[in-house]
């Protein structure tokens, strides 16, 4: 697992990423983005694997020297740190008429750009990092706009959607985060 | 009704007969635009939050001299610094040349805050201690005690660090009053007390502080149907929603002075696991911290009973003991609040136990959690619709249990009620229209009038 949140940008290596491959992967986050916004969860669900770690560590203000704690670690209180049955716990609710605060369901459209691929030390492992900016419409007037960072490490699977995602780590570019909540997945 | 619900005139500002109709306690009527209206909000930050004690963290945020918090008293920005002697100072964050922050980051460990706009410099404690070209530019240095940022008064309860404007004000335990017994079940189950679970959680709901800091104080009645959703989301596979065996019994308790007041089922591990999962239900309720809080906090039949425990300090101070989520309800405007939340735990609890209340605290009461999510719906929703000159002319109903069904618990102290009740929330809103109406704490801090007719 990944903790080190400041990380170098990854260099680029022509030879081990293709350019069949680079599509390939986008394919699969633009497929992973429409389920989410057609808020098809069960569809979701097959594309994240079971030793899933869904994390979003809080993000602070420090001064540059002290740039490496700017996002809390892995003993500390996050956004988000799931795993899988954590995860089907909230699909579980959403899918429920009950669930208030995604029903009506808030209106999202996932954009994902930024892919930058690494190739992981399994085989058919690759690490991923993309931008994301995620626009949702609430009720009547309510709009909030997120924008960060996921880390994933996805790993090539035998489904209709070509991966699974085993490691996401999202870094929001919001310390104190501008909206009612976070009812909704990045 | 209210008597005269809605007629103080567009640009007069709140007198004390004014603001005293906007509450009947005694008909459990409240004028939304307690919520809503602007000058209401400032009389607030002038007489609630420059008088009140407020939450600011917790003594392991800032273990060690020179460790840091830059926190909030209202709006107003404040520094929370660990000194060498081990005391804490709370100053305003604030350089007294020309207002710039002093401290800019959110926490940390300085040895001195110095201004970045011309670089005036404060010690650990906020003392004025250097000015750039003194002698030239002003001849004599100002004086140092004299141009050093505002203090605070600051005190502990258990761990829990508040500070308060106000030199007059009483102390915290006075404050505090019959509530502390309540904090207690979170805060006291063991010799060595609690930590915090590193980092705070901030956020903001675009509505009302008071709807928040009422809801901590006095509503278990929302839970089983804004937070139905939540339950299901814990629900062991395979398990449906009916089998859970739903309480029905527990207590609303109201404080004889301050307004605070806290409310919770009892004896239902149901309850809390399914919010934080059986092990952690299993260790609250029986694990061998719950056996020395027996006897710590008198007895094994309440203190280790309540479950789905909520409470309020007044004015901004909430928790949830057991799940042991604490936040304060930071005012920015009459119409959002700023939450700020983090997590204790027992000191004495195993590695495992810790990481569990991390990560279930994080699932379920944070930004994204699958309890406090719904809430944010809630309030947002409400504070919209109060933007209508009908909707904050309508007076809401707080009239559950006014029937004086309210009684002398054997072990519970304070005012106790059925757990579905609002006698907490008009003992809130009460305390919160003494605080904007008595200026002299010699009767303010004389017992709440509704108690003391008893």
């Amino acid at each position: 697992m990944r903790t080190m949140l400041r990380e170098s940008v990854p260099p680029f290596d022509a030879q081990k990423v293709g350019v069949e491959l680079q599509h390939e992967i986008e394919q699969f986050y633009y497929r992973e983005a429409a389920a989410l916004d057609r808020r098809e969860y069960d569809i979701w669900l097959t594309m994240l694997d079971e030793d899933l770690r869904y994390f979003m560590p809080l993000r602070r203000n420090r001064l540059k020297r002290f740039d490496s704690t700017e996002f809390s670690t892995d003993d500390e209180f996050a956004s988000f740190d799931d795993n899988y049955a954590m995860i089907k716990g909230r699909v579980r609710k959403l899918a429920s008429d009950v669930s208030w605060s995604e029903n009506p369901g808030s209106k999202t459209r996932h954009l994902v750009s930024n892919v930058m691929i690494a190739i992981g030390d399994e085989p058919g492992t690759y690490a991923v990092d993309s931008a994301f900016i995620t626009y949702r419409n609430r009720a009547e007037r309510q709009v909030d706009i997120w924008a960060g960072e996921r880390r994933d490490v996805i790993r090539r699977s035998d489904t209709p959607y070509g991966f699974k995602i085993s490691r996401r780590t999202i870094l929001i570019d919001q310390t104190t985060l501008l909206s009612n909540n976070l009812s909704i997945f990045f | 009704m209210l008597s005269n619900p809605h007629r103080v005139g567009p640009t007069q500002l709140w007198n004390d007969e004014a603001i005293k109709r906007l509450f009947d306690e005694r008909g459990g009527y409240i004028d939304p635009r307690i919520y809503t209206d602007r000058d209401i909000y400032e009389l607030e930050q002038e007489l609630i939050f420059g008088r009140s004690w407020l939450l600011l963290g917790h003594e392991t945020h800032v273990p060690k001299a020179g460790d840091f918090l830059a926190s909030y008293m209202g709006e107003d920005p404040v520094v929370v610094a660990r000194q060498r002697d081990g005391s804490i100072k709370v100053f305003l964050n604030q350089c007294r040349h020309r207002g710039m922050r002093i401290c800019r980051e959110d926490f940390g460990n300085a040895k001195s805050f110095t201004c970045t706009y011309h670089g005036w410099a404060y010690d650990q404690g906020g003392t004025l201690v250097s000015v750039p070209h003194v002698e030239r530019a002003y001849g004599t240095c100002p004086n140092k005690q004299e141009w050093s940022p505002k203090q605070a008064r600051v005190e502990t309860y258990k761990g829990l660090i508040f500070a308060n404007w106000d030199q007059e004000a009483p102390s915290l335990a006075e404050w505090i009053s019959d509530a502390g017994l309540y904090l207690d079940f979170m805060l006291d189950r063991s010799e060595r007390g609690t930590e915090a679970i590193g980092g705070i959680q901030k956020w903001i709901i675009p509505c009302n502080w008071k709807f928040a800091a009422e809801q901590f104080v006095t509503d278990f009645y929302h839970v089983q149907y804004s937070h139905i959703s939540g339950m299901i989301s814990g629900l062991p596979e395979g398990m449906e929603l009916h089998e859970v065996e739903m309480p029905t019994e527990g207590f609303q308790f109201r404080s004889q002075w301050g307004g605070h007041g806290s409310g919770f089922m009892v004896n239902n591990a149901a309850v809390l696991a399914g919010v934080m999962g059986p092990e952690a239900a299993q260790y609250w309720m029986t694990g061998p911290i719950a056996e020395e809080a027996a006897e710590r906090l008198g007895g094994r039949d309440y203190a280790n009973a309540p479950v789905g425990h909520h409470i309020t300090i007044f004015p901004t101070m909430s928790a949830l003991p057991g799940i042991n989520t604490v936040r304060t309800w930071h005012p920015r405007g009459p119409d959002e609040t700023e939450i700020w939340v983090f997590t204790v735990i027992d000191k004495d609890a195993p590695a495992d136990i810790k990481e569990l209340y991390r990560r279930q605290n994080v699932r379920t009461f944070s930004s994204g959690g699958v309890f406090e999510q719904d809430d944010g719906e809630n309030w947002v929703e409400i504070q919209r619709v109060l933007r209508g000159f009908q909707a904050r002319n309508t007076p809401f109903n707080l009239q559950m249990g006014i029937d004086g069904s309210t009684e002398d618990h054997p072990v519970y102290p304070g005012r106790i009620s059925y757990v579905y009740a609002e006698d907490a929330a008009r003992g809130f809103y009460a305390h919160w229209q003494r605080m904007l109406t008595e200026r002299d704490w010699a009767t303010l801090s004389l017992p709440e009038p509704a108690m003391a007719a008893e």
